[in-house]
Order: C-alpha cells, then sequence, then structure tokens
C-alpha cells in the first residue's frame, strides 16, 4: 500500500492520514498482545539470572548477553538429542499422515461411496477431542501393544489425532481441482491410479504441502501431552519435557530456560520457511476455462 | 473406419428421461452436429458415446461392434472438452503426448507423432509452454492435439468453441473445417450455436428435448424445417410465427386466411384441413418495406442499427413474442411509427396446430450444386 501518495493509487484503496494511522495502531495492539510473551522470553533469555529477581523488576536488561545460549548445553547436556527427537518424532508423524491422507482426501473429494457422510462426519466429530480426554484408554492400548516408553508412543497417538482435520483440509482442496481432468485422462487411457499418481498429485502439491505444515506444527506442539504420559525414557524425551531439565531441585534457571526454548523452535521454523516456498499459488491456471 | 449408429438410446437420471430414444446413422468420415437449446440432452448423448456415461438402454455401435460396456480407449474415440481439460504441471509437449505415454509408446514415436500433431495444429513455437502462458485459442488447439495423436477413429467434441471470443471462434472454425478434411475422420460435434451448426456440419441433428427434432443438411433445415421447433431454432433472429386459417387446399398450395387477406402457400397441403387453425412462418430476413404479396402493418418498439442491416422488433396483437424484421444495410425506420412491409408467399412456411410442417416446393438440389458448369 503507496502510504501517503495518493495521487497513483485506487480511489477504493485510498485512505485519509488518520485510517492509516488507525490500522497500524490496530495492528500495532494485536501484535503487541500476541507476541508479548515471546519478547517478554527473549529479554529474560538475555539477562543475568540474578537480575530476574530483582525488585523493582527491570523489562530491560541491564549488562545483558547471549551467554545464557552457551550455558545451557553445559547445563543440560542431552539438550540437542531432544531437539532431534522432536524433530523425529514430528518428522514420522507427518510422513505418516501424508502417506495416509493424500489417498484418503483424494477418494473422499472425488468418490461417492455408501456411508461417506457418516465417515467424514466421525473425522470431524473425533477431531472434536482433545488428546488429553483419551489419556487413559490410550495409555492401557500402548500397554497392551508394548508400545510404551518407545517413539512410536508419541508418534501413533500424535498422527491419529492429526488426520480427521488433514483429510478435511485436503478434501476441500481436491475438490477444487476439475473433474474434467479426471474425464480427460480416463479418456486418453489412464487408469485411476495413473491420473492420481500423474495428474492429480502434481496439481495438488500446494494443498499437500499446506497439511504438511500444519501437520507438522500440531504434531510438534501436541507431542508434549503424549510424551509426558508415555515416555519415561530420558534418551526419547521432546523438547517440552527435555525442558524440565532446566528445572533444579533449588531453583529454576529461567535465562537458560527460555534461550533453549528460541534455540528448540528455531529449526521448526527453517522447516516451514522452505516449505513455504513451494505454497506456489495459482498452479492451476491454465488447466480449464473458469 | 469410424461408423456409429445409436438405436434406440436412452439416459435417465432417476426418474427423468433426458435422452428419449434417440436412434442415429453417422457415416465414416461424416462431421455431425449435435445442436439444441441446453438441456436438451446434447451433451449428455455426446458423453454416453464417448463413455462417460452410463447408457439407460439402447446400443451404441462403432464399426459393427456394440460398446456399451467399453472404456473410451477401446471404442476408437477421444474427446475435447468444452473447458479444454488441460494438465496445469504439463508443458504443451507432455499434455499432447499424455495419451502416447499411458499407452507405454517409446520416445521416438511419442516426438514423431507430437510433432506431427503439433504442426498440424501451428503449436510448433508453443511446445515447451505450460497451457497457463497460452491463449484460448491455443488451449484450445492443444487439446485438439491431445485427441489426435492416438489417431481415434470418432472425434468428440463438447462445445468446444464457447468460451472462445468471437473473433477467435470464427478463426477455430476456418481450423476445425480444415482439420476434418485433413484427417478426414468422423467428428462428433456438440453446441448450442447454430452459426457453428451451420458453417461446419455436413449434417446436423436438432436435438429437443430429449428427442431428435430433425437430421439433415444445413440448408435442408434451414429452407425445410420439418417442425416448428427447428423452423425457430435454425435462422437467426427466429422465424415469425402468424396465426392463419387455412381456406382451401388445391395442388397449386394451400390457401390461408391471413387478417383477411387471401395467400396461397406453395406447400403439400392435405386434404380436409379446410377451416384449420394454422401457424404461418416467415423469417425476417425475407421482409421487405412497402407492399407486395403479403402485407401486413406494424409498429416497430426498438430498431437495432447494425450497419449491414437494420433490425426491428414489433409487439403483435395476442401474441409473446415481437414480429421480427430484417432488412439489408442501413434503412430509416423511425421507432414507433406504423410501417407497411410485406413478403412473398414463396417464403413461408406453413405448419399445424401440433407444429408440423407441410412440405415446402423448393428444389434443394438446385441450391447446393452449382446451376452451371464453372468451367463454362
Amino acid at each position: 500500500m503507496a502510504l501517503f501518495r495518493k495521487d497513483d493509487t485506487a480511489m477504493i484503496d485510498r485512505y485519509r492520514w488518520w485510517e492509516i494511522v488507525g490500522i497500524y495502531l490496530g495492528i500495532f495492539a494485536f501484535l503487541f498482545f500476541l507476541l508479548s510473551p515471546f519478547i517478554e522470553g527473549f529479554l529474560v533469555s538475555l539477562k543475568p539470572l540474578s537480575q530476574l529477581f530483582s525488585s523493582p523488576y527491570t523489562f530491560w536488561p541491564e549488562n545483558g548477553s547471549f551467554a545464557a545460549y552457551f550455558d545451557m548445553w553445559k547445563t543440560v547436556p542431552g539438550f540437542a538429542r531432544y531437539i532431534f527427537n522432536s524433530f523425529f518424532i514430528s518428522i514420522i508423524s507427518t510422513c505418516i499422515v501424508l502417506l495416509l491422507v493424500v489417498p484418503a482426501a483424494y477418494a473422499f473429494a472425488r468418490f461417492r461411496f455408501a456411508g461417506m457422510g457418516l465417515v467424514l462426519g466421525a473425522f470431524l466429530a473425533v477431531s472434536m477431542f482433545s488428546g488429553a480426554v483419551l489419556l487413559i484408554p490410550l495409555f492401557r492400548l500402548m500397554r497392551t501393544l508394548g508400545l510404551l516408553n518407545t517413539y512410536w508412543a508419541m508418534i501413533i497417538p500424535g498422527a491419529a489425532f492429526l488426520i480427521p482435520s488433514a483429510i478435511w483440509l485436503l478434501r476441500t482442496y481436491m475438490m477444487r481441482i476439475p473433474t474434467e481432468l479426471n474425464e480427460a485422462a480416463y479418456m486418453d487411457g489412464a487408469s485411476q491410479f495413473y491420473t492420481f499418481r500423474r495428474v492429480i498429485l502434481p496439481i495438488a502439491r500446494p494443498g499437500i504441502v499446506v497439511v504438511a505444515i500444519v501437520t507438522f506444527i500440531g504434531a510438534y506442539s501436541q507431542q508434549f501431552i503424549f510424551a509426558l504420559t508415555f515416555n519415561s525414557k530420558t534418551e526419547y524425551m521432546p523438547l517440552p519435557i527435555g525442558l524440565y531439565a532446566f528445572f533444579g531441585k533449588q531453583e529454576v534457571i529461567w535465562n537458560e530456560l527460555m534461550a533453549a526454548s528460541f534455540v528448540g523452535i528455531l529449526p521448526a521454523l527453517v522447516i516451514i520457511f522452505f516449505l513455504q516456498r513451494h505454497l506456489v499459488g495459482g498452479l492451476t491456471a491454465g488447466a480449464v476455462k473458469q | 473406419m469410424g461408423q456409429l449408429t445409436l438405436k434406440n438410446v436412452v439416459k435417465s437420471f432417476g426418474q427423468i428421461e433426458v435422452v428419449k430414444h434417440v436412434s442415429l446413422e453417422v457415416q465414416d468420415g461424416e462431421f455431425v452436429v449435435f445442436v439444441g437449446p441446453s438441456g436438451c440432452g446434447k451433451s449428455t448423448l455426446l458423453r454416453m458415446v464417448a463413455g462417460l456415461e452410463h447408457t439407460s438402454g439402447g446400443d451404441i455401435v462403432i464399426d459393427g461392434q456394440r460398446v456399451n460396456d467399453l472404456p473410451p480407449v477401446k471404442r476408437g474415440i477421444a474427446m475435447v472438452f468444452q473447458s479444454y481439460a488441460l494438465y496445469p504441471h504439463m508443458s504443451v509437449y507432455e499434455n499432447i503426448a499424455f495419451p502416447l505415454r499411458v499407452e507405454r509408446a517409446s520416445e521416438e514415436v511419442i516426438r514423431e507423432k507430437v510433432e506431427s500433431a503439433a504442426a498440424i495444429l501451428h503449436l510448433d513455437q508453443r511446445l515447451q509452454q505450460k497451457p497457463g502462458m497460452l491463449s484460448g485459442g491455443q488451449r484450445q488447439r492443444v487439446a485438439i492435439g491431445r485427441a489426435i495423436v492416438r489417431e481415434p477413429k470418432i472425434f468428440l467434441f463438447d462445445e468446444p468453441l464457447s468460451n472462445l471470443d468471437a473473433a477467435l471462434r470464427a478463426d477455430m472454425r476456418i481450423e476445425l473445417t480444415r482439420l476434418h478434411k485433413q484427417l478426414g475422420a468422423t467428428m462428433i460435434y456438440v453446441t448450442h450455436d447454430q452459426v457453428e451448426a451451420m458453417t461446419m456440419a455436413d449434417r446436423i441433428v436438432v436435438l429437443n428435448a430429449g428427442y431428435i427434432a430433425q437430421v439433415g443438411a444445413p440448408l435442408e433445415l434451414y429452407h425445410k424445417p420439418q417442425n416448428a421447433f427447428v423452423a425457430r431454432f435454425i435462422g437467426n433472429p427466429r422465424m415469425n410465427m402468424l396465426p392463419v386459417t387455412c381456406t382451401a387446399v388445391s395442388t397449386a398450395g394451400v390457401e390461408v386466411d391471413l387478417n383477411g387477406q387471401r395467400l396461397l402457400i406453395p406447400v403439400d397441403g392435405l386434404a380436409g384441413m379446410e377451416g384449420k387453425p394454422l401457424m404461418l412462418g416467415i423469417r425476417p430476413e425475407h421482409i421487405q418495406i412497402g407492399r407486395g404479396e403479403a402485407n401486413i402493418t406494424v409498429t416497430p418498439a426498438v430498431v437495432e442499427q447494425l450497419g449491414q442491416q437494420t433490425i426491428g422488433y414489433a409487439p403483435l396483437p395476442d401474441q409473446e413474442d415481437n414480429f421480427c424484421f430484417v432488412m439489408p444495410g442501413t434503412q430509416v425506420i423511425v421507432e414507433e411509427r406504423p410501417l407497411e412491409i410485406s413478403f412473398r408467399t414463396e417464403d413461408c412456411h406453413l405448419f399445424n396446430a401440433e407444429g408440423e410442417a407441410y412440405e415446402r416446393r423448393i428444389d434443394l438440389s438446385a441450391m447446393t450444386e452449382p446451376p452451371v458448369p464453372l468451367s463454362a
């Protein structure tokens, strides 16, 4: 938006100066509300521990440094492993979800079959439960299957709870792919699987990337509860549980805890940043006249 | 060979019959156009021939083989869709090569066939581009290219030009006619545009509410429509219908009463039709200003000046449709001023109350073949 140049902007995009100020104030207030815990967290990570308990409390760090970002690795030596675990669990969950959801979403988008509405409704109903409600039955199930204290104990429930919403998300995307493409491929002699592989999958790629991102974030954020319940082995702990290591017997090392949180999130941000570049809009342009 | 026979073909969706007992013979190499208003079942009929819709009843026979339960490829047909249905992620080359890749043709065969198809369709320079970068006409040519590489016996076109603008549509009509001559294949073409039907077809099939209203050569439909539906569907603007009463029948024709005038229409009448109400059809382009064989006075409410012709619309008492007339060139016609117009009785069509036509005495062969040898 051209902020103050008025002459060449279309009438519909023109605002008075006080409207622009209002808009930015609104954005600022909203973002501040949203981001203030992160800002405070970052500031805490820069402060020496003693300053955190000083009175009066100061928000701005005096002689702040990045020392906590180096000390944290010494305080909790297994921290790198926790980051890896978090990643490993999320990536495997995402792969499982995609493997199951892509064909399922296609089937729900393209075919009519008995009980389809019921199954879709059941998916919605399932995603209304949070995993926490089902922790005890899940625990018994995991114990029966002998999966407690393994990676699978965190991967399988994580993936299971993400599948319904992923199907809904991708189904909506796939329904927008014109049926004529299926018919044209059928006229040309292609089988359903050939059409799926050569025509539908490439066109659905942006939708699949969106589902991958959403699933990855979901798996990353929900692993805490499953890890806490189904796993007691230190070497399999994901990041959110690993952060507990900064809770000492006498004191909590807050600055290193905050530093560790940011370091732990960083790789996830990088992955999402790269996936996002694959979200090529308008890939269907030119397929059919709309 | 690409000979198609439809025997009593029926398509019903639940209780509703969309295609009702259609029987048709299409000869090898013929260009047949299905035309009709929306919802007349023409697209459904085409999709049944294609194998995209299940046939509820009757037989579809291609080259003597019943193909009702065969997939499209085994029927030896290819189809071009209204929306082009190109694969957006593939280059033009890959789009055209798609049917060959499905067949697992070798790379040399694919290249050779794609390049020859591209040459026919003037797409040589576009092979590496994606469909999104092409214009509407080029996209449609890619879709046609995808159909021709498989060398099918029968081509099906489902309103292929309706997404193009008028100028491009005229160009593509000529292209398609040229393509038909070049390939010599049977082509079945669905459209709601009668200009496309008239200009491209060897034979036109006019469909009305699931029935075939008439099958015939374009000029036959124009000059000898078998019923009022075809008469009003073919020709633009539509034929005017005037209520008349039959007064006498003779070998010379049928005499009718139009607002007190006795007109002798040269059509084959039936004995005993005297006194019955009939419909007199006259095309807008057959009307002149001034007095003639049959005269009426109208008051045009709207006059459209197109430069090359002048079109007037006049409401008639007790009739829903306006009376329409087309004059050549630019004429000075004033709206809301009564105008005396006339037409010749030999240009008239006559229909009974059920809408069936009495056959006109017109020699169609005189129109289709040059009366004087050109070498003379």
